[in-house]
């Protein structure tokens, strides 16, 4: 039953049918399925299934990315309401664009891949000052910072991600927070990131959801190591 | 519609279709294939000899009889001024005018006189010009009169430094020297085509200059301010968009003196705010959108488009972040509507495709409104998924609806790039529609405009989800609107008031800050009919 109910919904999010891929789950809660065994079993793994896929996949395309992340998001929200306990959190991320840029349908991406991986997200929302970065991931207690940005001048310019690695060296933050950048001018020059102080990038919103995870996972390790 | 077949002297052919009543001139104003000319298709300077070879048309008249000999006329020489086709024509174009990027505005995208001004003594001419950020246009009037002498299009040159406004404003704002240069390139360009109308259309250039009294220019506000060579650092700073931003040039004087034209009053329609130019003001100017008490709305498709929204008592203006796919900017062979564009396709025979090309050419790329339909007609035949997938994978070189015309490939990212412009128009008219309390069919008027609206075909248009699915009687396709509604403005006494009070009536969106937004633009993503609202 868990294998076509996952194929099923699998069909669904690679047609970008959102109305079909809720039609499954409906069915698969009517079935008897737990709201916790749709999270877990059915679209965390299709979530995963797309981060491997998307690289590979030449005609995958950003509308897929967005409704792969969107039908995640939204079932995942719905699902949480039907949960027995509250799940554990993976980690907490703090999420904007660059001072400067409003192009924010990007990070909308990867904010749901997050959410559907058990990850706390805080949107800052656009045009976001480093300073406000910085502040909100200490407030929140997050491991990872993460900086969209879709135009040149605020990937590479000096109030963006610079600013933030500045600002959490200054802070003597390093260690406890990491900072990640992503964006159209990432892809031109897969060095760039380094050189605007990030500690990685991804070259899409779906793929951003493993690295920052990887980013979670290595900061905790580091702490349970101290 | 009748065909002019035009013969090259190095023995080339092209197809021109056209409307019954023109001259042969007129039909090739519009064209790459100009005659020479030195008046106003009056027969009086002579110089647009063509040679007739076949087909039925008026004979020769007074002024041929004045400007061709007895043997010119015997080896079939006409004026092409005065040469009317009555069916499908034959002529050799054995006196080319030299190439010219300027070409005369398609007589069936302009409007007709929006007024006068009898009560003006001296310098009655006037120039209306619509600054675009790919195309200019340009209109010479007598504005005494009412009368438009002539009008002419022609490709930006800042194109040079990208088709991006971003690019032009980053480049202006940063490299020393590049503003200076940015705004001479305009200006330039619109002086040239002020120069091609008198020298062809007028006969004299010098001494008509000084009579111009007036130019009006609109323009979106980067363009503008790349012009007036002010504005620029504010229009890269998200928080000024949505305020107003000065754009007029602090010293006048040298244009005056670059121009040749003493006596005209220099005009930069100040736009709403930075991120909404005169030329939708002008557009709304242009088909009185507000007049009304229904509920109407425009858009102007172009590198950005712009929406605006009538409630029947206030506008709401908004950008929509889509991308230039419009404009054919990130398509694999995509391109402006210029000549060779695909600007339809249709379903063929046997699975097939038919392209039509602009300027009767062999197909160069895509246009909008070709991409558009492209992708409706591959949606209808099941070659492409509501997704936006190609249903069996057409590998990187994308699919030849021509198989012997590799131009004609679209690929899965062109099929992307226009989904999410189609996304994001459709989704901010969604927006602004539930900002203002109203649904799709409240709407009295939908007016499209720019080059893409006109060509566009309303089934393809409603079966992709790109424009609603009103009926087709509510959809009004105009181009030239911008150029229009700067017409207008020419033509009247208190004309550039027209612009105040568009602005005094506006409240401004940055769908940035709109939440629901986002949730509609991925609920658009979809290749199919807009969603209802909700």
């Amino acid at each position: 039953m868990l294998e076509r109910i996952i194929q099923a919904y699998n069909e669904a999010v690679f047609e970008t049918d959102k109305e079909a891929a809720f039609a499954v789950v409906e069915a698969a809660l009517a079935e008897g399925l737990t709201a916790e065994d749709i999270v877990f079993r059915v679209v965390i793994p299709a979530v995963e299934e797309m981060m491997s896929n998307i690289t590979r996949d030449p005609d995958a395309s950003l509308a897929q990315h967005f409704m792969t992340a969107q039908i995640a998001a939204e079932v995942t929200e719905k699902m949480l309401q039907r949960f027995a306990h509250p799940p554990e959190i993976i980690g907490r991320v703090v999420i904007g664009t660059a001072r400067g840029d409003l192009h924010s349908l990007g990070k909308r991406i990867v904010m749901g891949c997050l959410k559907a991986l058990m990850v706390d997200v805080t949107d800052l929302g656009v045009n976001v000052p480093a300073e406000r970065f910085v502040e909100a991931a200490i407030e929140h207690d997050a491991q990872v910072i993460a900086v969209s940005a879709m135009m040149v001048h605020t990937s590479t310019g000096e109030d963006g991600a610079r600013k933030v690695r500045a600002l959490l060296a200054e802070r003597g933050l390093e260690d406890r927070i990491r900072l990640v950048v992503g964006g159209a001018p990432y892809r031109f020059d897969e060095h760039l990131y380094q050189s605007v102080g990030a500690d990685a990038w991804a070259p899409d919103g779906v793929s951003a959801g493993r690295v920052i995870v990887d980013l979670i996972r290595a900061v905790r390790a580091g702490k349970e190591a101290a | 519609m009748p065909i002019l077949h035009v013969c090259h002297l190095d023995g080339s052919e092209h197809r021109l279709e056209f409307e019954t009543g023109l001259s042969v001139r007129e039909v090739l104003d519009g064209t790459p294939y100009r005659v020479r000319a030195a008046c106003g298709g009056t027969g009086a300077c002579g110089a647009c000899q063509v040679r007739w070879l076949a087909g039925e048309a008026n004979p020769p008249g007074l002024a041929e009889y004045q400007k061709l000999t007895p043997e010119e006329r015997a080896a079939g020489e006409r004026l092409a001024c005065q040469l009317r086709p009555r069916g499908d024509v034959r002529i050799l174009l054995d006196h080319p005018a030299p190439p010219s990027r300027w070409r005369s505005i398609d007589p069936a995208d302009l409007r007709p006189a929006p007024g006068a001004r009898p009560e003006l003594s001296q310098h009655v001419y006037g120039v209306a010009v619509d600054l675009g950020t790919i195309h200019i246009r340009v209109a010479l009037w007598d504005r005494k009169r009412g009368r438009r002498i002539a009008s002419r299009r022609g490709p930006n040159p800042q194109m040079s430094f990208g088709a991006d406004v971003l690019n032009r404003l980053e480049a202006a704002r940063d490299r020393p020297g590049r503003a200076e240069e940015l705004a001479r390139l305009a200006r330039t360009a619109i002086i040239q085509a002020v120069r091609d109308i008198l020298k062809r259309d007028v006969g004299e250039v010098t001494p008509m200059l000084a009579e111009i009294g007036q130019v009006v220019v609109v323009g979106n506000t980067a363009m503008l301010a790349l012009l007036g060579g002010r504005g620029i650092a504010e229009l890269l700073a998200p928080e000024h968009w949505q305020s107003r931003i000065e754009v007029r040039p602090r010293e006048p004087e040298p244009w005056h003196r670059d121009w040749f034209m003493p006596n005209a009053e220099i005009i930069l329609a100040p736009p709403v705010a930075g991120f909404i130019g005169s030329d939708l003001a002008a557009d709304l100017i242009a088909c009185a959108l507000t007049d009304e008490p229904a509920p109407a709305m425009l858009i102007d498709v172009g590198t950005n488009s712009e929406i605006a929204l009538w409630d029947g008592e206030r506008l709401r203006l908004t950008s929509a972040p889509g991308g230039p796919a419009f404009e054919g900017v990130g398509i694999r062979h995509g391109m402006p509507a210029e000549d060779g564009a695909i600007h339809r396709v249709h379903a063929g025979p046997d699975g097939g495709f038919r392209l039509d090309t602009l300027a009767g050419e062999a197909a160069r790329g895509y246009c909008g409104s070709g991409l558009a339909d492209a992708i409706a007609v591959l949606l209808a035949a099941g070659r492409i998924k509501p997704s936006g997938r190609f249903a069996s994978s057409p590998g990187p070189d994308g699919l030849r609806l021509d198989p012997d015309n590799p131009r004609t490939a679209l690929t899965a990212a062109d099929v992307d790039a226009f989904l999410r412009a189609k996304a994001s128009l459709s989704a901010a008219m969604a927006t602004l529609l539930a900002e203002a309390g109203l649904d799709w069919s409240d709407l009295a008027r939908l007016v499209v405009c720019g080059a893409f609206g006109r060509q566009l075909d309303l089934d393809h248009a409603r079966a992709t989800g790109l424009l609603p699915a009103l009926d087709p009687a509510r959809i009004e396709l105009l181009a030239d609107a911008s150029l229009a509604g700067c017409e207008r403005a020419l033509l009247s006494a208190d004309g550039i008031e027209y612009f105040d009070r568009i602005a005094s009536k506006s409240d401004t969106i940055n769908l940035s800050w709109i939440e629901g937004f986002e949730d509609r633009y991925i609920d658009h993503l979809r290749l199919r009919p807009v969603p209802p609202l909700r």
